[in-house]
């Protein structure tokens, strides 16, 4: 049982110092790149330096990459369902009001039809009256 | 404790090896880690969601946070997450005392790092810059916030996200406050080491969440 | 370990779970999955018995149109309470919290869960969650239903903050439990136990704990930012403050819709293990029950919108929320089918148990079935709000879920309690629950459909005739869930002493363990050579073959 015991991987110290000399040169870059205008870039750029500090993070600071697999399993599931989440929120918030799935024709219809009645507004309000 | 005629006095009863054991405890470990990023989630949808109905609220917004001190917090917990993947390190060799020396300085990094954070806080309230309703921004730096509208989503999304950022802080200082002593008094070994791996993995996580943090407030 | 110096004071003789040490300590601090099962049991069962009696007051309520007992606003409290605590407190941790905890480490041949502290951390937790939720009751007036939608929400007061404060926290029970089982099956399943030899009960225990773990989260973060919305005013909720209340409806049913799936999947499980066994046969297309348990799982994820269809949510989300909830009737009418066909040809018994999971059958594809309609864009439309969605609701919660754990807590009583219980009372039981369930709910159907709206306070007279017979159909349901109560109490006092395998059933918790099970579950760690259904390989415990156990009890 003991033997089983140092089955573990230790990371060394090397590789350790390495990935850490690595996120503290991509927190440089990072900050570096937002302070030049990249424009629609900015965004992106960010993102991506952080995701790469992030990897760096859970493959060896983690030692994901000597682990189990479950455990990897385990946090794609995670970040899977944080996309779910995130994705079909955005399917709601980012199309709001919008009325694309209705005809072209419709609209303009019910725009004419809010539109005729808004010059005369009593002839608006009294025609249905009169209709019944 | 039950563990009477175990081979290893930390060994449970319902377990067959130390082994399957640290498997066991690690495993479950991930999976609370998971739980944890998807109570982040929350807060990170919130903020795109705001985020795309108001860019331009949010760029502009990001300027009045000191990119300095964020970008020192940053370097402050990276600097952290490696005394703690150097802590495992030593443990891992039977260097008990190497281990608990690289714990106390992550505890110190980590008090760096919320002293920091306060010195953030208490610069915002003083100029009035508060989460919520109480959103009432005045003088040099802040003053000229005080119109912007959704300027206090921003804020309170702000300090909800490193509010709760900062109590996982502070919760992992007080279980590597308790690694330490039960440390210096010899607990831990190549062969049992399991709380310093979790605390280590949880550590980590709290390391990534403020990585996304930084150049989503500050930066970008 | 305090169990080898205990000595056996039961009149059998045996050392078991229950006898090895009686003090009132041993039970609160307990770390024997068991006893923590039984916990879990004795307090959902009393927060069931208010929940259902705030029910019934609601149904007496409605019995004739303007005030019958109540006022309007005590009315609101009523429905919401009982939302509340059927929800949160009784159906979502019900079955993984008694039956998981009890049954699952049986069914893998483990002696433990895999965090035997953390397990009963998990029940501390529940209960502080359930002393907010009677804070929460205490302090001010709750009308928010269950859903507790903002801006209302957010505005009203103290009361909100404790229950809030109390989902957070039970909520936070569920994630421990969720994490604890996984780990269990994952790493304390014994030899030769294989993925394909597992229960299916365990397999909708692991389902249902995969999504505990990622879904329960997000309700947490949603109460917190609630809880601050309340507080400090954050304004990421509230219109007044330019917050969205829409988004507040995608981060609750993000864990909500997910939730519906915590509380039918372990259902499933223990209707697949009653049709194994009752049906004399092994499970029909084992490895499809298995896994529609965690396509239902992940699917359950994607179909949160088709509760905000009328919310203002964008035409987008609304169509492909709407299209993924038809898949959803995919896995669980392969399950449907796979039930029905474990029953073609076997020799079908019609214990108790098995006319519960009868009961489920009828009434969850009921339930299923009107969910598909209710998935369906235009009719939700036309449906949203109404009784239809009540009823809807309660074939699958109530006639699903509650129905599968009254059935799975008959099949498992023998082996939980060491009795057996009166069978003739079981079945009266089990008759009165089904006619008074269908009589109280089919008419919320019609009701539904004719428009009457849900949660309202009066109605027009032409709805009386059904909502009086709604009611009555509600005291019949009690007095059926009442007679089986009093089955197990009575099974408790004067129940005969039950056999190692009462039931002829082949998983390792007939086989391999004596009722009720000794502390430590097994004699010597059980050795898995085949799977769960093969009747025909297995023996009962007292030494008869099945086919002679089934032939002296078709002659008593």
């Amino acid at each position: 049982m003991a033997h089983a015991e140092h089955a573990h991987h230790i990371t060394p110290f090397r590789t350790l110092l390495g990935v850490f000399l690595g996120l503290v040169f991509l927190t440089i870059l990072t900050v570096t790149t937002s302070r030049l205008d990249l424009g629609v870039l900015d965004v992106p750029v960010a993102l991506a330096i952080a995701l790469g500090k992030a990897a760096l993070v859970v493959v060896f600071f983690m030692a994901l990459k000597w682990d189990n697999r479950v455990n990897g399993v385990v946090l794609a599931l995670g970040v899977l369902f944080v996309s779910i989440f995130l994705v079909f929120t955005l399917f709601d918030t980012a199309f709001r009001g919008d009325t694309s799935n209705v005809d072209e024709v419709t609209i303009k219809d019910a725009e004419a039809e809010l539109a005729a009645p808004a010059g005369d507004a009593d002839h608006g309000e009294s025609a249905p009256a009169a209709d019944h | 404790m039950s563990t009477a005629k175990a081979a290893h006095p930390k060994l449970q009863h319902h377990f067959v090896s130390m082994e399957q054991q640290f498997d066991a405890s690690k495993f479950g470990m991930w999976l609370f880690l998971v739980t944890e990023i998807l109570l982040f989630s929350g807060m990170f949808v919130a903020y795109t969601v705001y985020r795309v109905w108001h860019p331009e609220v949010f760029e502009a917004l990001s300027t009045a946070l000191d990119w300095r001190l964020g970008g020192v917090n940053t370097l402050v917990l990276l600097a952290s997450s490696f005394t703690v993947a150097l802590s495992i390190h030593h443990i891992q060799n039977d260097n008990q005392r190497a281990m608990v020396i690289n714990i106390l300085l992550t505890i110190l990094f980590a008090g760096v790092f919320m002293f920091i954070k306060y010195l953030e806080y208490s610069g915002k309230f003083s100029h009035g810059v508060f989460p919520g309703e109480a959103y009432a921004p005045f003088g040099d730096h802040y003053g000229h916030y005080a119109d912007v509208p959704y300027a206090p989503q921003f804020f309170s999304i702000y300090f909800v996200m490193t509010g709760i950022h900062g109590v996982h802080v502070l919760i992992g200082m007080g279980v590597f406050a308790w690694i330490a002593i039960k440390g210096s008094q010899g607990l831990f070994s190549s062969e049992y080491y399991t709380p310093v791996e979790l605390t280590g993995l949880y550590w980590h996580l709290v390391d990534i969440i403020w990585i996304f943090l930084f150049p989503l407030l500050y930066l970008i | 370990m305090s169990v080898a110096t205990a000595t056996p004071q039961a009149t059998s003789g045996k050392t078991t779970y229950l006898n090895h040490d009686k003090s009132i300590r041993s039970w609160l601090l307990t770390l024997d999955h068991k006893r923590i099962g039984l916990l879990y049991l004795s307090t959902i069962v009393v927060v069931f018995l208010a929940a259902g009696i705030l029910a019934l007051l609601v149904r007496i309520e409605l019995l004739a149109p303007g005030r019958t007992i109540v006022d309007a606003q005590t009315y609101n409290q009523f429905f919401s309470l009982h939302g509340i605590l059927m929800v949160f407190l009784v159906i979502v941790p019900s079955v993984p919290a008694i039956l998981g905890n009890f049954i699952m480490p049986l069914h893998i041949g483990a002696i433990d869960v895999a965090f035997p502290r953390l397990n009963l951390a998990s029940y501390y937790i529940f209960m502080v969650g359930g002393v907010l939720v009677v804070i929460a009751m205490v302090v001010g007036q709750i009308d928010t239903g269950w859903t507790f939608y903002t801006p209302y929400s957010s505005r009203l007061g103290a009361p909100v903050i404790f229950m809030t404060l109390a989902v957070f926290i039970a909520g936070f029970s569920s994630i421990l439990t969720g994490m604890n089982f996984i780990v269990t099956i994952h790493k304390m399943r014994a030899p030769g136990l294989t993925w394909n030899r597992l229960p299916l009960f365990v397999w909708s225990i692991y389902a249902t704990s995969i999504v505990q773990v990622l879904a329960t989260p997000v309700i947490g973060i949603t109460m917190l930012l609630l809880l601050l919305e309340k507080t400090l005013g954050i304004g990421i909720f509230d219109p007044a403050m330019g917050g969205d209340p829409i988004l507040f409806q995608h981060f609750f049913w993000f864990y909500s819709h997910p939730a519906v799936y915590i509380m039918i999947l372990p259902a499933f499980g223990i209707i697949s293990e009653l049709m194994g066994v009752f049906s004399r046969q092994e499970v029909m297309g084992y490895k499809f029950v298995a896994l529609s348990s965690v396509a239902i799982a992940f699917l359950g994820f994607l179909v949160w919108g088709h509760h905000m269809f009328v919310s203002g949510q964008s035409t987008v989300s609304s169509v492909v929320f709407s299209l993924i909830t038809y898949l959803i009737g995919i896995p669980t009418g392969v399950k449907v089918i796979n039930w029905v066909g474990t029953m073609y040809k076997g020799s079908v018994s019609l214990k108790t148990p098995m006319l519960y999971a009868l009961s489920f059958l009828f009434l969850f594809t009921i339930g299923g079935l009107t969910g598909v309609m209710l998935g369906v864009l235009g009719v939700d439309v036309h449906l949203h709000d109404t009784y239809f969605v009540v009823a809807h609701f309660h074939y699958v919660m109530m006639g699903g879920t509650i129905v599968a754990l009254i059935g799975g807590l008959y099949y498992w009583w023998p082996k939980i309690t060491g009795k057996l219980y009166n069978e003739t009372l079981g079945r009266i039981g089990c008759l009165l629950v089904f006619v008074g369930f269908n009589t109280t709910f089919f008419t919320q159907f019609v009701l539904g459909s004719q428009g009457m709206p849900r949660r309202y306070y009066d109605y027009a007279e032409k709805y009386a005739d059904l909502h009086a017979l709604s009611t009555y159909g509600s005291w019949i349901l009690a007095v059926g869930l009442f007679v089986a109560l009093y089955t197990f109490i009575q099974s408790l006092m004067r129940g005969a002493p039950a056999p190692a395998n009462p039931w002829g059933g082949a998983s390792l918790e007939w086989t391999h363990t004596t009722s009720p099970p000794s502390p430590h579950n097994f004699e010597e760690q059980p050795i898995v050579t085949h799977g769960p259904y093969d009747y025909h390989h297995f023996y009962a415990g007292d030494g008869q073959s099945v086919e002679a156990e089934l032939a002296s009890r078709s002659e008593a």
